[in-house]
This record gives C-alpha cells, sequence and structure tokens, in this order.
C-alpha cells in the first residue's frame, strides 16, 4: 500500500484532477463570457489544441436528427471497393455539404466495405435522403449553332447531348499538372466512354482546326465540350429564353435541386473547356486558372454526377429535437437523482469514510467528463446510462472496503491499522470484479450492435476512472484523514467498537 | 504485489484468529452479541435446496413462456417503420386507429398519454411514410413527429445475431477469466472451472430469469413493457456484469478463508464467505434499487422497460450471487471432490 499513499501517486492524481477540471471548466467560462449557448460546437471554443476542440459531442438519440444505414451494390468490377467507398463517401459529404449540418457524419463500415452510415444532426430523414440519394445524372454537351441564344456560356450556340454521361467516368481527381505549378482536373474514362470521348475530340478539333493557343480562329464554340449536372431535354429547349439560360448556366446548386419545385430553375453548369486535341486513351486533363480549391470542387462536382455504386437504404432513424432535447432532461434528471441517493447514503451509512468516498465520486465525474471531451466519445441515451452504472461500480469498490474496515475492527484492529487491512484484502475482489467488466465491455464494444456499443465504451472508461477513484483517492484522503486524531473517533468512522490504542 | 504497510499490527497467524471464532457461535458465544450481525447464524449452504427450488420455480415457466410464446420484439428486432407522433389536439385511440387503418400498411397504434402515439408498420419507403405522415394530419390533425425509425430486415437480423454473440462471448470470456483467477487454490484448474462454472450458472440464472420474466409480460400478459429491444440488451449484459461482480466477491472470500482456515470443512468455509460478504452485495445492490426505481417512476416511457429490466436483473443477480452460485459449488465439490 506504500505504493498508493506516495507523493508521487498523489500528485499524479492531482494533476489528473486539475487537468480535468480545466478541460471541463475552461470552456464553460468562454461560452458565458461571449454568450455563447452552453452546449454543442462554438469556434475558437477553449480548450482549442490546433483546432481539436473539446465539448460533449452529443449523439443523434439526444441531439435530434437522421441516422441512415446505407447498403452499397453493384460495385465497379476492376476497381478497390475500399476506394470505392471512399469516393461515394466523398460524393455523399459533398452533397450533404449542401445542407449546412454541423458536422455530419458519414463513416464506412460493413466487414467488405460495403456499408456507409450517415449521422446528420438537425435534418429530417426526407431531407437527407432527398439530398444523399439524389441521383444526378452528368452529361458532356457539345455546342450547335443556334442563333436566337444570346446568353450563357457559348452565345450563339446551345447544348446537344452526346451520350457520353456520368456512367462513363471512372474517376475525376484533382492534381498538380506535370510542370508542378498549376493544378488540373484528371478525368479517365471507361472503355466505353474513352471511343466516345474519342470521338467528339476528333471532332472538335475538326471544327475549326490549329492551336487555339496561337490561332484565333481556332477557338470556336464547336471547339467546346461543357459538362452539366442533370441538364434535360426541357433545359436545352427553353435555351432562347435568356432569362432562363442565366439561371441553368450558373455553378451547380446541390441545395436548390434538392428542394427543386416544378417551377424554380437551379444552376447546372460545371465546366465548359476548349478541346485541344484530339484524345483517344480515355485520359483527359482540364486545366485552367485552377486553385487548389476550385480544383478539387470541380472534381467532386464531376464524381458527385457519377456515385460509383447504388445506394440501399438499410435503416433510417429520425430523431425530433424535442425528444431528444427531453431525453437529455431525463437522463440528467435520473444522474443528478442517482448519485444524490448514493452520496447520502453513502454519508449516513459509513460517516466519514462515506463523505471521502462521495468527494472522491467527484473527481470520477470530473475525470469521466474530461475523458468523453478528449477521445472525444459521443454521447447517446445508452451511453449515458453505462455512465451513471458506472457509478455504482465506483461505490461498489468503497462499499467492499467499508464493510471490510467494519470487520476488522470488529475483530480488534485498530482504525489505521483497520483501514490499511481492509484496502489490501478487498483488492483482490474489486480487481476481479472489474476485470470482467472490462472484459465484458471490450468483448459489447467490437462485436455489440452499434446502440450497445456506446454503452460499452462510456462503461468501460467509467470502470477505470472508478477503480482510480475508489482505491487511490478515497484511500488516500482516508490516510490523511487518519493523522487528525479528532477524526479517528469510532462514531464517525460509522464502527461500533474498538480497541483502544 | 501488495506491501504490508507499516500501519498494520497483525500478523499472518493473527488473521486466521480473526477468522476461526466465529464459525462455531453456538459453541462460543461472540462476547458483545450486539456486534454481530444476526444473518451470520443462518445456514445458507444446508437450505440450498429451497433456494434452487425458488429460482427454479420462477425460472420454468419463463422459460415455458419463451419456448411457446417467444418475445414481443421491438422495433429494432422486428423491423418495420415506427412514427412516433405527438397530436396537440389530443385525439382518442380509436380516431388514430381508424386513420391508420385506411393506411393500408399492417399498422398498429400505442397511446403513450398527453397526445402522444407511437404507430408501427411495415417498412415504408420515405415517399410512403410522407403520405402516411401527410394522411394522418389530414384525418386526425396537426402532429409534430418526434422519431421516425426505420428498420429493414438485413438490419434487424443482425442486431439479434451481434447481441447473442456477444452474451455467449462475454460469458465464455468470464468462464476463462474465473477459472484462471481461482486455479491457485488446492485442486488446481479443476477448482477453477468449479468457480467458474458455478458462476457461470449463477449469469444464466439471471438471463433466463429476466428474458422469461420479459416474456411472460410481453407475450402471456401483453403489457408492452416486456418489449425487448437493444436495450434491453443492455440490460441484459448490465445484470451480467453486477453478478458476476456479486460472485467473485463471494467467492474472492472463499479463497481467502480456504487460505487461512484450514480446520473447516469447504462448506463450513462457503457458508462463512458468503455471511461475510452478504451485507457489501445487499448494500451495493441497494444502492442501484433505489437510483432504478428513481428512473422507473420518474424516468422517461422509453426508459421505463430499460430500468425494469435492470431492476429484476439486479435483484435476480444478487440473489443468484448468493443463494445459487455458492451453494452449487458446494453441490459440484461433492460431486467431484478434489481434496
Amino acid at each position: 500500500m506504500q505504493l498508493v499513499l506516495s507523493w508521487p501517486v498523489r500528485l499524479i492524481v492531482i494533476g489528473l484532477l486539475v487537468f480535468s477540471l480545466f478541460v471541463d471548466g475552461a470552456g464553460y467560462i468562454y461560452r458565458i463570457a461571449n454568450h455563447y449557448p452552453l452546449t454543442g460546437n462554438v469556434s475558437g471554443l477553449p480548450p482549442n489544441f490546433g483546432g481539436w476542440q473539446l465539448y460533449i459531442h452529443r449523439g443523434l438519440d439526444l441531439a435530434g436528427g437522421t441516422h441512415i444505414d446505407y447498403q452499397l451494390t453493384n460495385f465497379p468490377a476492376g476497381q478497390s471497393r475500399a476506394d470505392v467507398q471512399q469516393r461515394t463517401i466523398q460524393v455523399i459529404n459533398k452533397r450533404v455539404n449542401a445542407l449546412g449540418v454541423n458536422e455530419p457524419q458519414i463513416r464506412g463500415a460493413g466487414s467488405n466495405n460495403d456499408r456507409i452510415t450517415v449521422d446528420l444532426a438537425g435534418v429530417t430523414a426526407d431531407q437527407a435522403q432527398k439530398t444523399i440519394g439524389a441521383v444526378s445524372k452528368l452529361v458532356y454537351t457539345k455546342w450547335v449553332p443556334d442563333a436566337k441564344v444570346t446568353n450563357g456560356p457559348e452565345p450563339g450556340y446551345k447544348p446537344a447531348f452526346t451520350g457520353l454521361t456520368g456512367d462513363d467516368i471512372q474517376s475525376a481527381t484533382a492534381q498538380i499538372d506535370q510542370s508542378g505549378l498549376a493544378w488540373v482536373v484528371n478525368v479517365s474514362f471507361t472503355q466505353h466512354g474513352a471511343g466516345i470521348f474519342d470521338t467528339l475530340t476528333r471532332e472538335n478539333v475538326a471544327a475549326c482546326p490549329g492551336d487555339p493557343n496561337t490561332t484565333a480562329t481556332a477557338n470556336c464554340a464547336q471547339r467546346h465540350l461543357a459538362i452539366f449536372l442533370d441538364l434535360t431535354q426541357k433545359d436545352i429547349d427553353s435555351w432562347e429564353d435568356p432569362a432562363y439560360v442565366g439561371k441553368v448556366s450558373q455553378p451547380y446548386d446541390t441545395a436548390c435541386l434538392s428542394a427543386q419545385t416544378p417551377n424554380t430553375i437551379c444552376g447546372k453548369f460545371l465546366t465548359d473547356p476548349i478541346t485541344l486535341q484530339e484524345i483517344s486513351g480515355g485520359n483527359a486533363t482540364i486545366s485552367g486558372s485552377f486553385t487548389e480549391q476550385s480544383a478539387k470542387d470541380l472534381a467532386t462536382g464531376i464524381n458527385s454526377g457519377s456515385l460509383p455504386v447504388d445506394l440501399q437504404v438499410l435503416d433510417v432513424i429520425q430523431v425530433g429535437s424535442t425528444l431528444g432535447a427531453e431525453s437529455v432532461k431525463l437522463s440528467l434528471a435520473a444522474g443528478l437523482l442517482g448519485l444524490s441517493i448514493v452520496v447520502l447514503f453513502m454519508i449516513i451509512y459509513y460517516r466519514v469514510p462515506g463523505l471521502l468516498a462521495s468527494l472522491a465520486l467527484l473527481f470520477y465525474a470530473a475525470a469521466v467528463l474530461a475523458v468523453f471531451k478528449v477521445v472525444p466519445v459521443t454521447l447517446t441515451l445508452a451511453g449515458i446510462t453505462g455512465f451513471i452504472l458506472s457509478v455504482g461500480m465506483a461505490v461498489d469498490a468503497n462499499v467492499l472496503i467499508f464493510e471490510r474496515f467494519k470487520e476488522e475492527v470488529r475483530a480488534g484492529r485498530t482504525i489505521p491499522a483497520a483501514v490499511d487491512a481492509a484496502v489490501r484484502r478487498a483488492w483482490p475482489a474489486i480487481r476481479d470484479s472489474n476485470t470482467s467488466t472490462l472484459i465484458t465491455c471490450v468483448i459489447l464494444g467490437f462485436i455489440g450492435p452499434p446502440q450497445v456499443q456506446g454503452f460499452a465504451i462510456t462503461l468501460g472508461i467509467g470502470v477505470v476512472a472508478s477503480l482510480v477513484s475508489s482505491i487511490v483517492v478515497t484511500h488516500n484522503l482516508l490516510a490523511i484523514v487518519m493523522t487528525g486524531s479528532s477524526l479517528r473517533r469510532p462514531v464517525l468512522m460509522g464502527v461500533d467498537r474498538v480497541r483502544p490504542l | 504485489m501488495w506491501i504490508v504497510s507499516d500501519l498494520s499490527d497483525v500478523n499472518a497467524s493473527q488473521q486466521t484468529a480473526d477468522i476461526v471464532p466465529e464459525v462455531k457461535p453456538k459453541e462460543q458465544p461472540a462476547p458483545q452479541p450486539q456486534a454481530e450481525p444476526r444473518v451470520r447464524k443462518l445456514n445458507i449452504i444446508g437450505r440450498r435446496n429451497v433456494f434452487f427450488a425458488i429460482s427454479l420455480l420462477i425460472i420454468i415457466p419463463g422459460i415455458i413462456s419463451m419456448v411457446a410464446k417467444g418475445f414481443l420484439l421491438g422495433i429494432d428486432f422486428a423491423g418495420g417503420t415506427e412514427f412516433t407522433v405527438h397530436f396537440p389536439g389530443q385525439p382518442s385511440v380509436a380516431v388514430v386507429e381508424n386513420a391508420v387503418a385506411a393506411e393500408n400498411i399492417n399498422g398498429s397504434v400505442i397511446q403513450t398519454g398527453g397526445g402522444g402515439y407511437i404507430i408501427r408498420a411495415l417498412p415504408l419507403t420515405p415517399a410512403q411514410q410522407k403520405i402516411v405522415e401527410d394522411d394522418l394530419v389530414r384525418h386526425v390533425g396537426p402532429m409534430t413527429i418526434q422519431q421516425v425509425l426505420e428498420v429493414g430486415p438485413t438490419i434487424a437480423g443482425e442486431t439479434i445475431g451481434r447481441a447473442l454473440l456477444a452474451v455467449v462471448i462475454a460469458s465464455l470470456a468470464i468462464l476463462g477469466l474465473l477459472a484462471w483467477r481461482f486455479h491457485n487454490i488446492p485442486g488446481g484448474w479443476r477448482a477453477g472451472f468449479q468457480f467458474g462454472g458455478a458462476a457461470l450458472a449463477a449469469l444464466l440464472h439471471d438471463v433466463f430469469l429476466l428474458a422469461g420474466i420479459f416474456s411472460i409480460m410481453g407475450k402471456v400478459l401483453g403489457w408492452r413493457i416486456g418489449e425487448i429491444d437493444s436495450l434491453f440488451v443492455t440490460a441484459v449484459l448490465t445484470v451480467v456484469g453486477f453478478s458476476v461482480h456479486d460472485t467473485i466477491v463471494v467467492f474472492d472470500r472463499v479463497r481467502e478463508n480456504l487460505r487461512v482456515s484450514q480446520r473447516l470443512s469447504f462448506e463450513q468455509i462457503v457458508n462463512l464467505s458468503i455471511m461475510q460478504t452478504a451485507a457489501r452485495s445487499i448494500i451495493t445492490s441497494f444502492t442501484v434499487v433505489l437510483v432504478l426505481a428513481a428512473i422507473l417512476i420518474a424516468g422517461g416511457a422509453t426508459l421505463k422497460g430499460f430500468a425494469l429490466a435492470l431492476l429484476i436483473g439486479i435483484v435476480s443477480g444478487t440473489y443468484s450471487s448468493i443463494f445459487n452460485a455458492a451453494p452449487l459449488l458446494v453441490v459440484w465439490r461433492r460431486l467431484q471432490p478434489l481434496r
């Protein structure tokens, strides 16, 4: 026991406590001082380590929002499934960004990279599914003369479908070109797409031959191939209306399209590059005055028109924000009620040791909260339950020690000796029972259903913290109190009789 | 690993002396009877068959109900769509039921009070959900949607499978841990597996008792609180954790007493150990029961079934550790003597 009662251990515990209180408290002081809401993400919130912010992440059942599990089907042949899954996640991310969701969670799942889980706070299931599941169709168009067209990317011309679509694109990536100076977007086509693209570019060059960089006549509208998303025949038929074209030629607008009604006109335009030469290998490069961001945006835009897989909905959970807020209130109330009952009971039944154990519980609560913020653990209803139950287990270790303490006193030991013997002899039971709980937590965390995993994580963290609080903190506090002889009286220690010193 | 501090005034020979007088209370009355809790004189091992019978009396009807009737499954196990809605107009059940029946979605309606309803139906596509929602507003009145769950059959099957797998693997791990922890006593690994096996039996007692009672409540009595879902699985696992805690505390005491009191028979040692740890087991469970009772009375509707499951399970867990696990260890020892 000398190890536990040594000053280095005490200093570590005090350090942990100070760190926990800092992590728990600093954010709230900042929030109150700046009149920010007391929960959720606030930019610039301290403690802030290089953009890593600490606050309690609430799960959807507490925050309200939508959770969807998708099954990916129709994987393209000959590509790594992990890559395809990543690309699909990027596309979904891009689409979801249009909703303005705070911290969308889009994760790959499934043993075979065949699942994607989406968590969106504050969005209804209807909105979410419309946005994510919306099949944007990417089309390549060429330009055909129409003298009545006065507006748009190429006045005097209207677009025409070429048969080349998003289905023919394998992927688009933003990268730095060979000179190492400029950002470009590389587009690679499938075999089928490469054939069409070859024909189109040959026709482009034939329309006005020459090098467009040096010969002015070589830059004609027919030498361009434009990319639109969701462009319909109706749009093309309306190309002579300048107001209509002005709107359709705006950059592609996901938010507008997901809330589309028959009368709204949304931007559908992506890019309209000129063809420099015939391209037969199926790999095209779009260059221009790109920044890193604009190149990446274009690549994502092209990819978003081509989800590489089909998405099939497995399950949807939509929680209203009122229900979430109510759950938070109820579980907070249950937690506080439980904690106060436990504290009251411990103090009445065990007197001074009970009071010290209650103080240790406060250390425990502060430490666990700090761990939840630092990891960070996303708190769900089941997770809060795990936390409350770990309080029960924290108390259990103390009850074991204190019952043993009473026994040792009854057997005739002095109070300090009884404390020491109680901690030492209660230890094997505490160690074995908590090990079994930790093992259960690890198993549940890995193979349990998702709802149970949150429970396992908080319970596991709670058990570790409770071991520290009940063994190290309580024992040290007891040892310190024991040095004051006035506190060593049997009535304060909750024991009936004691052998005179 | 534990260094005896200089505060200790007891040596090993005195430790034996602590315990031996307590086992023969009739021959050697304690010097101060009021200091000795009365429970110490109970002979639990001697009346073990009574305690086994009590457990079986509750578990067997439960198992019959489980086999014959199964469980009332929550939405995440059964699959389908569940709307949790609130009508500020507080319509009657009949009005809502009529509106749902008109939808032809095989729907059922559960009233949660204060204009709150839960509507269950087949799995619906988002478009179908929207139609149902719109129709409800048209036929019943304005409503707020608090929660919509849609669980496809794939996920439902997977949740059940993973939950069962988790319980089985966790049980085996606990058996292994106890066998390893207790193989250092006389009898070696065989003794270790006796301890682990008895703990596992107590654990299964709690799982079957809890599942049985919920099967009876859900299917025989038709109470909605007997519905089982992921939260119920969480409750079962928590109960398993607590039950094992209680059992380990008793067994740890048996291990300690085996070392220090060589003169006692195995039965006496086990009975003594139960008596020495009963106060702790009951106090710990009592604090947890207080918290759970608070949740059961004051908590929200979603947590009530969960709190009830924990309440039953924790009481059962404490009972099984004291009255089943330890007596079972004695029975096992008789059938398979080690010393």
